[in-house]
């Protein structure tokens, strides 16, 4: 049952990607659909990116086990979405053409930027494709009640999002993106109503019976998190790093105007909002309906939450409509791993093409059909290097890299966007250190800290971590201590770079760089691959 | 070697509706940012240092925790809405810039 919808969830996704592949024919296709994706689809595409399974089955999970705490991810996935708003996104479509790296270099005029930036892209989507692909592989073996094992699981997903990269481009990515954002919706609205339906309409009553089985600290918070400097540095990187993701900011590319890409936040704001608020009722539901010791003996870390409560709304176990409903939201998670992992391939092979490729290799003078080409192979290895290091992970503990990818985009890429767009002062020197100082130190952080170091008990197999030592630097998520250091970096290194730079000609870019970012004028020019 | 851009490159050449778009905008911007930081920080402060509070329940079993985290939401929603309506201005200021 569960493989015949997800079965048809994959025809449907490849006769899209087929029917996009005959208007995938050059490079500006492939990158960002030709710039003709119009504002609502892709509000709804941006909702279905970002909207990984670790929202949809890892929060539910969370707020099952854990109760309150769960629920605070939900805020932050969510408020982060008004710091892509209020700065990012319009000056991105103004000054950009398909890449973060088009718009430092247009206001920096240093091809050695393009570089830099392109390696923190393809860092940051390459860490958050190996916990999304390692999570598919130990997903579909539980899903599918270890009928396909992880093994097999991580090949069969990186093959599909080859063909429906290589084949379709970012048109497919985007309609794949748009069919899950659905499917996912309409799961969630669908057991968002029947949980209502049960607890007689209301949220409270819903709230009293979990205090009734758990307690009253479920309500509370505390549960999880007992350290407030970790939740409060966790908070930051979730609201900072979202607009430094580059799988969310390359969509912004796929629009005609600035316009199309605030149209597209409002779009995405709603879908992801009503989303995130439902994980309250979803996760409660699952604590009172499924009981904590059911959901963690399916899944230790609660990852079957979700298919189990809704195989309990649609009438419970051995019943056709438990089933079908187990089945139905399974098939969701499936087609969400895929349309995510799409998302990741190509934002990292339109980076390596388009930045170091044409950018600097061959000195933007690639023609279309060789940068047609090249994405296309890109692709393919990108796909390749995800299956190995998947395959190589499958028994590591690797929740910790979508973290790290958020801390990484809000370290590196934030300060030197931030910087680029209303620092005149800033230059090139400043965002490579920004750049590289932000990557490494976020990473040197991470590997100090609990996420790689820690004591496991001999009795833990699976998930173990790296380094079997007490940890140096004592916060899960670095953002609070790396994100300021980013800055700092950007600004050490602007510093060092002033003594040899020619300041009017700094101010003269800056104020060009200004007048295209909030006027969008001359936008459709082609963005100067040097200076 | 330099791309010509067709467009003045100095400020003092630039329009009265330019200089009130980039005033106008960037204070909007920074006043609504610090804004929503604030509010939003309350949340995981709270959550951190002051349990009881969050625990304490305010409409029959719904805690504090979960107002303020509902609120949010409605505060997510609301600033993107003023944004909104904000934006129209600016758009009206970035076509007068042009001319």
């Amino acid at each position: 049952m569960t493989l015949l919808l997800a079965a048809v969830i994959v025809a449907i996704t490849l006769g899209v990607t087929f029917w996009a592949s005959r208007r995938n024919t050059s490079a500006g296709d492939f990158y960002v659909a030709g710039g003709k994706i119009s504002a609502t689809q892709n509000g709804v595409a941006i909702a279905g990116d970002y909207m990984s399974a670790a929202s949809f089955l890892g929060i539910t999970g969370l707020i099952a086990l854990n109760g309150y705490d769960g629920f605070m991810y939900s805020v932050g996935w969510f408020i982060a979405y008004l710091t892509v708003l209020f700065i990012v996104a319009e000056p991105l479509r103004n000054l950009g053409k398909y890449t973060l790296a088009d718009m430092l270099v247009y206001r920096l005029k240093d091809p050695r930027v393009r570089t830099y930036a392109a390696l923190s892209t393809i860092t940051i989507s390459t860490f958050y494709m190996i916990a999304q692909v390692v999570g598919a592989g130990s997903l579909i073996s539980l899903l599918s009640g270890g009928l396909i094992k992880a093994e097999l699981a991580i090949p069969l997903v990186g093959v599909l999002m080859i063909v429906y990269v290589v084949v379709g481009g970012m048109l497919a990515t985007t309609w794949v993106q748009i069919i899950k954002a659905a499917l996912l919706m309409f799961a969630t609205v669908v057991m968002t109503v029947l949980i209502l339906n049960r607890f007689g309409w209301s949220f409270s009553n819903l709230l009293g019976q979990v205090e009734a089985k758990n307690g009253a600290e479920f309500l509370g918070a505390g549960v999880k998190y007992k350290n407030p400097v970790d939740l409060i540095s966790l908070g930051l990187a979730l609201v900072l790093g979202t607009a430094g993701l580059p799988h969310i900011l390359v969509r912004f590319f796929t629009v005609p105007t600035a316009q199309d890409a605030r149209k597209s936040v409002v779009w995405a704001m709603v879908l992801i909002g009503a989303f995130y608020v439902m994980t309250a009722f979803l996760g409660n539901a699952a604590n009172v309906l499924l009981g904590k010791e059911a959901i963690e003996s399916a899944n230790k870390a609660g990852n079957m939450a979700a298919p189990l409560l809704a195989q309990a709304l649609f009438g419970g176990v051995g019943t056709t409509g438990g089933e079908f409903g187990l089945a139905f939201v399974t098939a969701v998670a499936f087609a969400t791993i895929l349309a995510v992992v799409a998302g990741l391939t190509i934002s990292a092979s339109t980076s390596f093409t388009h930045d170091i490729y044409n950018g600097v290799l061959k000195g933007g003078q690639a023609s279309e059909t060789d940068q047609f080409r090249v994405a296309r192979l890109a692709t393919v290895a990108v796909g390749i290097v995800a299956i190995l290091l998947g395959l190589l992970a499958k028994s590591q503990n690797v929740a910790f890299l979508v973290a790290l990818a958020f801390a990484i985009a809000a370290s590196a890429n934030l300060p030197v966007i931030l910087f680029t767009l209303f620092w005149k002062k800033f230059n090139a020197t400043g965002a490579i250190w920004g750049l590289v100082g932000g990557i490494l130190f976020t990473l040197l952080l991470i590997g100090l800290s609990p996420n790689i170091m820690k004591i496991d008990p001999e009795t833990v197999t699976t998930g173990r971590h790296l380094i079997q030592a007490n940890a140096i630097f004592p916060l899960e998520n670095p953002g609070l201590i790396s994100i300021p250091a980013g800055f700092l970096f950007a600004v050490i290194g602007t510093m060092i770079g002033a003594a040899r730079r020619n300041e009017a000609d700094d101010a003269r870019h800056f104020e060009e760089m200004q007048y295209r970012a909030y006027t969008g004028a001359g936008m459709d020019g082609s963005v100067a691959a040097h200076d | 070697m330099t791309v010509v851009s067709a467009q003045p490159s100095s400020s003092s050449t630039r329009n009265a509706a330019y200089h009130q778009l980039v005033a106008q905008r960037n204070s909007f911007t920074l006043t609504m940012t610090i804004t929503f930081l604030v509010l939003y920080f309350l949340l995981p402060v709270l959550a951190g240092y002051n349990k009881p509070l969050m625990a304490q329940k305010v409409l029959g079993n719904i805690t504090f925790g979960y107002v303020l985290a509902f609120l949010e939401f409605v505060m997510g929603w609301v600033m993107a809405y003023i944004y909104v309506v904000k934006a129209r201005t600016f758009d009206r200021l970035a076509l007068e810039a042009q001319q």
